[in-house]
């Protein structure tokens, strides 16, 4: 078999995270090759240098045996390489066959050759056989045909790697069979196929081959399917990426009411019948994969999704929450968001306002003027306790480093005194030992009282963590486990439950 | 972490468009009083200039608020103009005397800027659409209303006090024998007012900080726990009143109520807050910046009237300043990129390569 | 074909057709009269100009406050080219072509060169070229007389159908065409509906950007065409009230906002409502104040419905992914 796409010793690094370091993968053409790891793990770095979005820092990529380096995403595209990334990507407005024929339409006589988009897009269809008029509004499509228009967009580019970024993550078990007999009959006509998936089952059910990263390098390197097993991949996944961090089962007082609990809580965001609660001084983590609802189910719980059914209960009393203000003044409850940059800092303001944000209402007096030195002292206060490198609170938030911002984040919240806080994806691009740190900040307000609920998709990260975790996938909750501290024990037992198979912890 | 507050105020201060600001005022100045001394003539020019700039600040305080959350509003000079007409007819048609006139005025400049800020929190239709469309019905609800409510296009009738605050300068007033300078116009009063109540806003109230952070990022904000609607109806609201406070400073000056009011208003009201380093994204706000800004824009226009040159290159002028003005801060980015990162930088500069890094990507 | 017949455009088909029986009817028929139609039409030609001009802008996802400037300072210039400088009617008028392109181009060129937000830049530009046009004419009017070959283009008629009109409905049809068949067109459209799909297409959206405005730029000289055409003369009041009906023809038409639609059919039937509304207001005497008032009150609906319409999608989604979680809960169950 030849080898499609190559890449060698690939390292990429971004200031203070080494993304990838001498990653390594082979791809044979006509092969369906799995690409697994853990967030963070490097593998949308991978596909980002692949597909020419970033170049990598040095190593070497085999196209058809030919070095090839993109310096932007076009050059990747006209190589042959085609990707299919997880969020949709296609103009609404337009047909089916316009979108998979926009990066070269034909043309006739200076204007567009219709008759010629749509025989082109046919072929392409017909590739995939899939049975879809081209001249269909792409608004009309669901999600999954939405994501097939794409597929066959690479291939009128004549892709001869294609990439695909978790291509099941939102789709019915019908579709992603549908998708699946699509994959194998692109590989049959000599497709490289590199699939990005967190679902061992589709890998082991559909995948010739299997790479797995681990902390930006290759843990496994394109081992045949046939070679390993299912706990050999996840042991693989999820190794001792911390080092030893030998963790004790926290004692956590569990006889009182809880500090906040949900009871079979449906939600407008497309929750149903979710039951699970925090204790003073727990850790409750809700593990998932993408789009299994938990940020969803944090926002809710602070008022920004409506609840359809059930109650939530914070210290025993039904709490009808109406905003994240009334969560905060009447609860006292924080909610660290997912998406720092976006939602969580203010880029362009101080560190000051940043960390002061959610207790003005308490410092100010008189005309609502707020005292400058309380301000301050308060905003220092937790500068330190948190330990945030800045040389001046009038430093901006954009200018301090990944972790520094998310410590920002918390901060406020820590100022605000709250006794319930949601933390979602609190390490996402932060280093390891800013991690750890981050680790033990949360066991301390553990410790001090907090109610946690966690959200992480980071599996050893949520091990080392949480008390107990709650997994959660299609916006329902799947099942809720102790907390062992123990990796291998811990993992095969959330992923199954996740996966729906017999075995479980 | 232990200079003063003043010390960090200069400096944040000197890395404003600011200071630059006042340097080409004062070499302005000095050029137009060195070619034409009228140009510093006490009651006939330098009064009137004040005037201008006294009314204009105001003008720009209006569209800064809503620039605060990133918003704009069009309709700055009609919200003034309908609201000098309510004045007006109550002077006139209703004989109320200066304050309460005054008041009905602000309450419907306020009112309708609240329900601006009201439609665009509520339905989340971009600020430009709906003040432009408010912009629009006032525009022809305004003279028609004139012709049917007043005799003559305008109301001209003055309620006592009316003159003095608008025509009368501080040489009206002596303590013993010392006067007041008569080149220091008494509508310095109610922009000085103003610009003292919206910086005290935005420097230290609660408020007035909770809406600088919706400017800055609306979605952390909610999560912050920001009642960001409330935010953005307020500073409509304020606009509003603010406009009108402009529309009934403007009517002082000239003496009477006309149609014409507010209709020069909508250029003044981006080019001050602009030029002063207030950010169009929202976020970032300065007083003294807009202030600085309409006075740097009425010295020119001041001093090339005096000079005799046409309105129509005063226009262009000002256009091109207002380019040149955001055109530079991309210029400071692309000199500064070649330099290391300085610890403090301005905001301005900060989104810039922002930005950039996100094209970039 | 489809997409002519949309639910938009027949509402606004419908709502023309009622309103000119209603007009017809309360003038006892002389509304339809040669003279009350001439006039109906030749008015009717700068606001769809303008419209399709904003609508250009529109699809970008772009603001261009400048379209009255634009058309005034190219009318100006024709008019003080053929009146002081000699030049011959026609060259002169045609030149509002070229003249409205270029400062169209220039327009872009600032956009994409200085990255400033385009609606400061149109208006920083606004302010310039209405200086301009002041610096060109003066308070002094230049009578048409000295181009009456443009003006007699301007009163003729074809089949009795004005002659600017049919123009009109020329350009319009060139627009269509534009957007529906050439690469050009559906590349704007590209880049105005998503612009990184656009962007890994191969499509360059500062070029998309400089050509949407120029085009733009370049019907407000059509525009200014017809205004020479039309009107005793040019002053510096010229474009002064195009801003906000190059709006409200292109939204009430259907236009998003946020780039990535045309609708030209959409947009001259628009303009035809709001012409209806101006007739209708002139027989009736009424006030222009109520005028005004119905059309931003019908630019602020027709908004708000599409925003309502995005909430509704938006929920449609929630309620996809409830079923979905009802059948995980099922799976789980058994």
């Amino acid at each position: 078999m030849t080898v499609a796409l190559q890449v060698k010793n690939l390292r990429k690094t971004f200031p203070g995270v080494v993304a990838l370091a001498d990653a390594n993968i082979t791809v044979e053409a006509g092969s369906i090759h799995a690409l697994m790891g853990e967030n963070g793990a490097g593998k949308s770095t991978l596909i980002k240098v692949v597909t020419g979005v970033q170049p990598a820092d040095s190593g070497v990529m085999l196209l058809h045996g030919a070095p090839v380096t993109f310096s932007n995403p076009l050059e990747s595209m006209d190589a042959g390489i085609g990707v299919v990334h997880q969020e949709r990507n296609v103009v609404r407005d337009f047909t089916v066959g316009e979108n998979i024929a926009l990066s070269s339409m034909p043309r006739r006589a200076g204007r567009i050759d219709w008759p010629a988009v749509w025989r082109e897009a046919t072929r392409c269809l017909e590739m995939l056989d899939l049975d879809l008029d081209p001249r269909t509004p792409m608004r009309d499509l669901s999600a999954a045909q939405t994501q097939l228009v794409e597929i066959a967009r690479g291939l009128y580019r004549r892709a001869t790697v294609l990439l695909l970024d978790e291509p099941t993550a939102s789709l019915s078990n019908d579709e992603a069979d549908r998708l699946y007999k699509v994959v194998h009959q692109l590989a049959e006509q000599g497709t490289a196929i590199v699939l990005v998936s967190h679902k061992l089952d589709e890998v082991f059910a559909h995948c010739d081959a299997i790479t797995v990263l681990r902390d930006g390098g290759t843990a496994m390197e394109s081992r045949p399917i046939a070679e390993t097993s299912r706990d050999e991949v996840v042991s693989t996944m999820v190794g001792r990426a911390l080092g030893t961090m030998e963790v004790e089962a926290r004692i956590v007082d569990r006889s009182g009411t809880p500090a906040l609990e949900l009871r079979d809580v449906s939600t407008s965001a497309g929750h149903r019948a979710i039951s699970l609660s925090v204790h003073r001084g727990e850790i409750v983590g809700m593990y998932g994969l993408v789009g299994a609802g938990r940020t969803e189910l944090a926002r809710s719980i602070l008022g920004l999704e409506r609840v359809t059914a059930g109650e939530t209960l914070v210290d025993g009393t039904p709490a009808r929450i109406r905003s994240v203000r009334d969560a905060l003044q009447r609860f006292r409850m924080g909610y660290v968001t997912e998406n720092r940059k976006e939602e969580g800092v203010f880029l362009l303001q101080s560190i000051t306002r940043n960390v002061a944000v959610t207790v003005w209402s308490e410092l100010s007096r008189f005309l609502g003027r707020v005292p400058y030195r309380a301000e301050r002292e308060t905003v220092g206060e937790f500068v330190d306790a948190l330990q945030i490198k800045i040389s001046s609170q009038d430093q901006l938030a954009g200018q301090l480093s990944g972790g520094n911002q998310q410590k920002v984040s918390l901060a406020k919240w820590l100022a605000a005194k709250t006794k319930i806080l949601i933390i979602d994806e609190p390490t996402v691009g932060i280093d390891v030992k800013t991690k750890r740190a981050f680790y033990e900040l949360i066991w301390k307000l553990a410790d001090e009282g907090l109610a946690i609920l966690l959200i992480s998709s980071d599996l050893a990260e949520m091990v080392t963590l949480a008390d107990r975790i709650v997994v959660m996938d299609r916006f329902i909750v799947r099942g809720e486990v102790d907390n062992t501290h123990d990796y291998d024990t811990m993992s095969t037992a959330v992923i199954h439950h996740i996966h729906g198979s017999e075995a479980a912890a | 972490m232990t200079d003063s507050r003043l010390g960090r105020w200069g400096r944040a201060e000197l890395r404003s468009p600011r200071p630059l600001l006042v340097i080409l005022i004062v070499v302005l100045v000095g050029i137009f009083a060195s070619l034409k001394p009228m140009f510093l003539n006490g009651p006939f020019s330098i009064s009137p200039l004040i005037t201008t700039i006294s009314i204009f600040t105001v003008v720009g305080l209006s569209q800064m608020m809503v620039l605060s959350v990133g918003h704009m509003n069009l309709a700055v000079g009609q919200l003034a103009g309908i609201s000098a007409l309510v004045m007006g007819a109550c002077f006139q048609n209703l004989g109320m005397p200066l304050l309460l006139g005054l008041a009905v005025g602000l309450v419907v400049g306020t009112a309708l800027g609240a329900l601006a800020g009201w439609i665009i929190a509520q339905t989340g239709v971009n600020s430009f659409i709906v003040t432009l469309a408010m912009n629009f019905t006032l525009l022809g609800l305004i003279p028609t209303l004139y012709s049917s409510w007043s005799t003559g296009q305008a109301f001209t009738v003055q309620p006592p006090g009316f003159t003095t605050l608008g025509t009368g300068t501080f040489a009206d007033f002596c303590l013993g024998d010392t006067c007041g300078s008569n080149a220091v116009p008494l509508l310095v009063i109610p922009a000085l007012v103003c610009m003292g109540l919206v910086g005290y806003f935005y420097s230290s109230t609660r408020v007035g900080r909770e809406t600088l952070m919706t400017g800055s990022n609306i979605q952390a904000a909610e999560l912050s726990g920001v009642p960001t609607r409330r935010r953005l109806i307020l500073v409509h609201a304020v606009s509003g009143l603010l406009a009108a406070v402009a529309g009934f400073m403007l009517a002082a000056s000239t003496g009477s109520f006309t149609p014409a009011i507010g209709s020069e208003f909508m250029l003044p009201s981006f080019l001050g807050p602009i030029l002063g380093g207030t950010l169009l994204a929202g976020g970032v706000v300065s007083v003294i910046g807009t202030f600085l800004g309409i006075t740097l824009t009425s010295v020119i226009r001041n001093g090339l009237l005096l000079f005799q040159v046409g309105i129509e290159a005063l226009n262009v002028l000002l256009g091109v300043i207002l380019l040149a003005a955001l055109a530079t801060d991309r210029l400071r980015l692309l000199l500064a990129k070649r330099r290391p990162p300085k610890a403090e930088e301005s905001a301005a500069t900060l989104a810039a390569e922002l930005e950039d890094a996100e094209g970039n990507r | 074909m489809k997409r002519l017949i949309s639910a938009n455009n027949l509402l606004l088909l419908g709502v023309v057709v009622v309103g000119a029986a209603l007009l017809g009817s309360a003038t006892g028929g002389t509304f339809f009269g040669p003279v009350s139609m001439t006039a109906f039409f030749t008015y009717l030609s700068v606001p769809i100009l303008i419209g399709l001009a904003q609508m250009i802008t529109l699809c970008v996802g772009q603001l261009n406050l400048a379209v009255g400037a634009i058309g005034g300072v190219a009318a100006c210039a024709a008019g003080v080219m053929i009146t002081s400088w000699g030049v011959p009617p026609w060259v002169g008028g045609l030149s509002t072509v070229l003249i409205g392109a270029f400062l169209g181009l220039a327009n872009g060129l600032i956009v994409v060169g200085t990255r400033i937000n385009g609606f400061i830049v149109t208006l920083a530009m606004t302010q310039i070229l209405i200086g301009v046009q002041y610096g060109l004419v003066g308070t002094r009017t230049y009578g048409s007389s000295a181009w009456s070959a443009v003006t007699s283009f301007g009163d003729a008629k074809i089949l009795g159908i004005p002659n600017v009109f049919v123009l009109t409905l020329l350009v319009a049809g060139v627009v269509a065409l534009y957007f529906a068949q050439s690469v050009s067109g559906r590349r704007l459209l590209a880049s105005g509906g998503n612009a990184h799909a656009a962007e890994l297409a191969g499509i360059s959206i500062d070029r998309t950007l400089i050509v949407a405005h120029t085009l733009s730029g370049l019907l407000c000289g059509v525009a200014a065409f017809v205004t020479l055409a039309i009107l005793p003369g040019v002053n510096s009041s010229i474009g002064g009230d195009w801003l906000m009906p190059s709006f409200a023809a292109p939204i009430i038409g259907g236009v998003g906002l946020a780039g990535g639609t045309v609708a030209v059919l959409g947009t001259v039937l628009a303009a035809t409502v709001v012409r209806l509304v101006d007739a209708a207001s002139a027989i009736f005497k009424f006030d222009t104040s109520a005028v005004n008032f119905v059309v931003g009150a019908v630019v602020l609906g027709t908004v708000a419905l599409g925003r309502l319409r995005e909430v509704q999608a938006a929920r449609r989604a929630s309620a996809l992914r409830s079923k979905r979680a009802e059948a995980a809960l099922a799976e789980v169950s058994r």
